[in-house]
């Protein structure tokens, strides 16, 4: 007997179900494409290009806690093959009652890994002590213009400082919601003396080193004390002092930056993998209503059903075409569902939604979208086939 | 009656696994909260506070009366008090001149505070302290002698030392008050008071805002706890958005429930209307059936939500040494989530409660 063209069920309460299912893809969207997209926006942190690697301390416990002597920077950069490096230092610290990431850097070099497109005043130079350039997501969250004058409180350290904003940019990444200072006064911030940072970032050619091929170099130079004779000081030697000591290679480690973050996060269990397990959890919890939705739809056609398997359906017809009939609306429901989700997540993120200070990217993920319809289906499809077995039983 | 339908306990199931998302999520956040707040607390956290003028967005835009020292300086565990003037000038050396900022201090007292290191002796009324970094950037030594130029006013000093405090004092001129006074009008008046108090006890410091004038405000430079506060209220934000979709999934949960037992009491609730019930009757029946099972949902749902969360984070704690997760939810979160999910669920299940109540005596299927 076939079924298929023999509209028995009602719009309406198809559409309550569909309406239920929509809202579990909605929960399950919004914590799935929430979640990884603070993991990609703290992965790629640091940047994102194969060719950018960072040299960082082992043994700190985040990313931005660790200290490495500055003057590694001055013994790499003169290593062939190493095309740009960029001492960096992160300092947080608060504006205006707001928490606020500072970068202390030597900008000359940090724009060879990071290009910023000015949008207003000018770009930061290291000799500009009491200046700030700023994010333009951070410019507008706390309604920063060019020539403002801001009181810098340290959270880390005991530091105030008073900071002229010179200019603002855009660099489509997490530096949006940054401010950037000279390197030493990234130093104050932080509380450390001259000669300390937090990473070094290095573009380096691919063709000629790899990370553990650059570590083996960096140790090599480091154990040494930097032969005599240099020609010309380094720009931040110029300003600071950099003492010429020896340094313990041991406590150092080179990797591409985005595995450098991921280490991290691999530290404290935010894997993909385990976000995607929770997301899938949340789901798996809502779906009871799921159930219990399949299954009031179903009784709400038990009169029909009774009909059709009076004039000869079979209880696995009557399921099938359930499941076929019902099938295309869960589909619906879930693009639908994603695509509330998705909405309300861009809401969110040009509200300014933030996690550690950092607006999140929440970005649609073909793999979730997909897992998602797999999941809405699965759990209809289980719906139906046990109310079915239900009305079998009556 | 209607608590006996089946179906029930399915029903408070529903909506106790979806509250036991939001509890075991929010007592998970709530847990690495508070092990932030506490790492503030256990870091050195700060002794030093500043006197800034109300209206003032920074330090050089400031301007507090001198004599408000004196009643900081009546404190017990007063460390220092120091004013200071800050101001921009004109730097004059005989190779150039530069646009820096002067600081007006106590000079021995201020490089004291800052343990700083100095090549040379702390400046005297002729005498100016010069940051290392300036120092290297404008090219001044020790001994030299420089023009201090604000407007029409001149003054020139003898280079008594170069001084390193790891902070922007290191890129400033620092003179005495007399020095900075003789460069600028109001001498009443100081930028602002830095002081550090040997136990920063809040009480104290409250009682202090309460004698000061109301035109001026007290910072505390070291600003830990806000800064996590700051970074804590981000993540409960966004808890609190994704609340929003939880608590629609119980709405309509709730409507699903209420019109599954509409469906399956047609009998008794056509039997009260065929008694002459009135039609609040069935009304307040189907609310008050979604109410109880909202309400055993919840609680069942935080229940399994935080045991949940506990058996995992235990389990984590097996596994990973270092994660020392310890969920738990505050009373007031316990009880807007309870709270929340009846609203939720009174809501949804309005419109299937009314669509029974309308039914006509013989619309109702016996």
């Amino acid at each position: 007997m076939r079924l298929i063209s023999f509209n028995y069920l009602q719009r309406q309460r198809l559409l309550i179900l569909t309406l239920v299912l929509m809202l579990a893809s909605v929960l399950f969207s919004i914590t799935a494409f929430g979640f990884l997209g603070f993991y990609k926006t703290s992965n790629a942190y640091l940047g994102e290009r194969e060719d950018i690697i960072a040299i960082y301390n082992t043994g700190s416990t985040t990313p931005f806690t660790g200290f490495i002597p500055l003057q590694l920077t001055t013994r790499i950069e003169n290593i062939s093959g190493v095309l740009a490096s960029s001492p960096e230092i992160t300092a947080p610290a608060l504006i205006r009652g707001k928490s606020v990431f500072f970068r202390g850097v030597i900008p000359e070099e940090f724009s060879k890994l990071n290009p910023l497109t000015m949008l207003n005043g000018e770009t930061l130079k290291l000799k500009d002590a009491r200046s700030t350039v700023v994010g333009k997501r951070l410019a507008g969250t706390l309604n920063l213009a060019v020539g403002n004058k801001v009181l810098v409180l340290g959270a880390l350290a005991e530091r105030y400082l008073e900071l002229k904003i010179k200019g603002i940019y855009e660099s489509s990444s997490s530096l949006d919601d940054e401010a950037i200072v000279p390197l030493y006064v990234g130093q104050w911030l932080r509380g450390t003396n001259y000669e300390t940072i937090s990473i070094i970032r290095a573009k380096i050619d691919k063709s000629k080193w790899t990370p553990t091929l650059l570590y083996e170099a960096i140790a090599q130079k480091a154990e040494a004390p930097q032969s005599e004779g240099k020609t010309k000081p380094s720009p931040i030697e110029e300003i600071i002092p950099i003492p010429n000591i020896a340094i313990n290679p041991e406590n150092l480690d080179v990797k591409e930056t985005q595995k450098f973050m991921k280490t991290y996060l691999d530290r404290y269990g935010m894997t993909q993998e385990t976000l995607l397990i929770l997301a899938t959890a949340v789901f798996i919890f809502a779906s009871a209503t799921i159930f219990s939705a399949s299954h009031t739809l179903i009784h709400q056609h038990e009169h029909e059903t009774e009909v059709l398997r009076s004039l000869g359906a079979s209880t696995k017809t009557l399921k099938l075409d359930l499941i076929f009939k019902v099938l295309p609306w869960s589909i619906a429901a879930s693009l639908i569902g994603v695509l509330i989700a998705e909405a309300a997540l861009l809401a969110m993120e040009s509200s300014g939604v933030q996690a550690l200070s950092h607006t999140i990217h929440f970005q649609p993920d073909p793999l979730l979208i997909t897992l998602n319809i797999l999941l809405v289906s699965a759990i209809v499809v289980l719906g139906i086939m046990r109310s079915t077995k239900k009305l079998k039983s009556q | 009656m209607l608590l006996r339908k089946r179906g029930t306990v399915e029903s408070m199931l529903a909506i106790a696994l979806i509250v036991a998302i939001l509890a075991s999520i929010t007592s998970v956040v709530n847990s690495v909260n508070s092990q932030a707040e506490t790492m503030g607390k256990l870091l050195n956290v700060g002794e030093t506070f500043l006197i800034l003028s109300n209206n003032s967005t920074s330090i050089t835009d400031s301007k507090v009366d001198t004599e408000l020292a004196s009643l900081i300086r009546n404190i017990t565990n007063t460390k220092y008090v120091l004013t200071q003037k800050v101001f921009t000038a004109s730097l004059i050396t005989n190779s150039n001149c530069s646009t820096v900022l002067v600081r007006g201090v106590d000079t021995q007292a201020f490089l004291e505070a800052r343990n700083a290191q100095i090549d040379g002796v702390s400046a005297n009324d002729t005498q100016a302290n010069v940051g290392e970094i300036l120092a290297r950037l404008v090219s001044i030594n020790k001994g030299g002698m420089v023009t201090i130029a604000v407007d029409n006013k001149k003054v020139t000093v003898e280079v008594a030392g170069i001084v390193q405090t790891f902070a922007q004092s290191d890129t400033e001129l620092i003179v005495t008050m007399n020095v900075a006074n003789l460069l600028t009008e109001d001498n009443n008046k100081v930028s602002f008071i830095e002081f550090a108090v040997k136990d920063s006890e809040m009480a104290e410091i409250d009682s202090l805002r309460r004698l000061l004038p109301t035109d001026v405000k007290i910072v505390k430079t070291q600003q830990t706890q806000a800064f996590i506060q700051d970074i804590n209220n981000q993540t409960l934000s966004f808890l609190s958005l994704w609340s929003i979709a939880v608590y629609a999934t119980v709405t309509i949960a709730s409507y699903v429930v209420a019109t599954h037992l509409t469906q399956e009491s047609s009998y008794e609730l056509t039997m009260l209307k065929a008694l002459g019930a009135k039609s609040a009757l069935p009304f307040r029946l189907i609310l008050s059936f979604t109410v109880v099972i909202a309400l055993l949902g919840s609680v069942l749902g935080l229940a399994i939500g935080l045991s949940g969360a506990q058996i995992i984070s235990t389990a984590i704690r097996w596994t990973w040494i270092k994660i020392q997760i310890a969920p738990a939810l505050e009373i007031q979160q316990t009880a807007q989530i309870i709270l929340f999910t009846l609203t939720s669920s009174v809501f949804g299940s309005i419109y299937p409660s009314l669509k029974a109540v309308r039914k006509t005596y013989a619309e109702l299927s016996l």
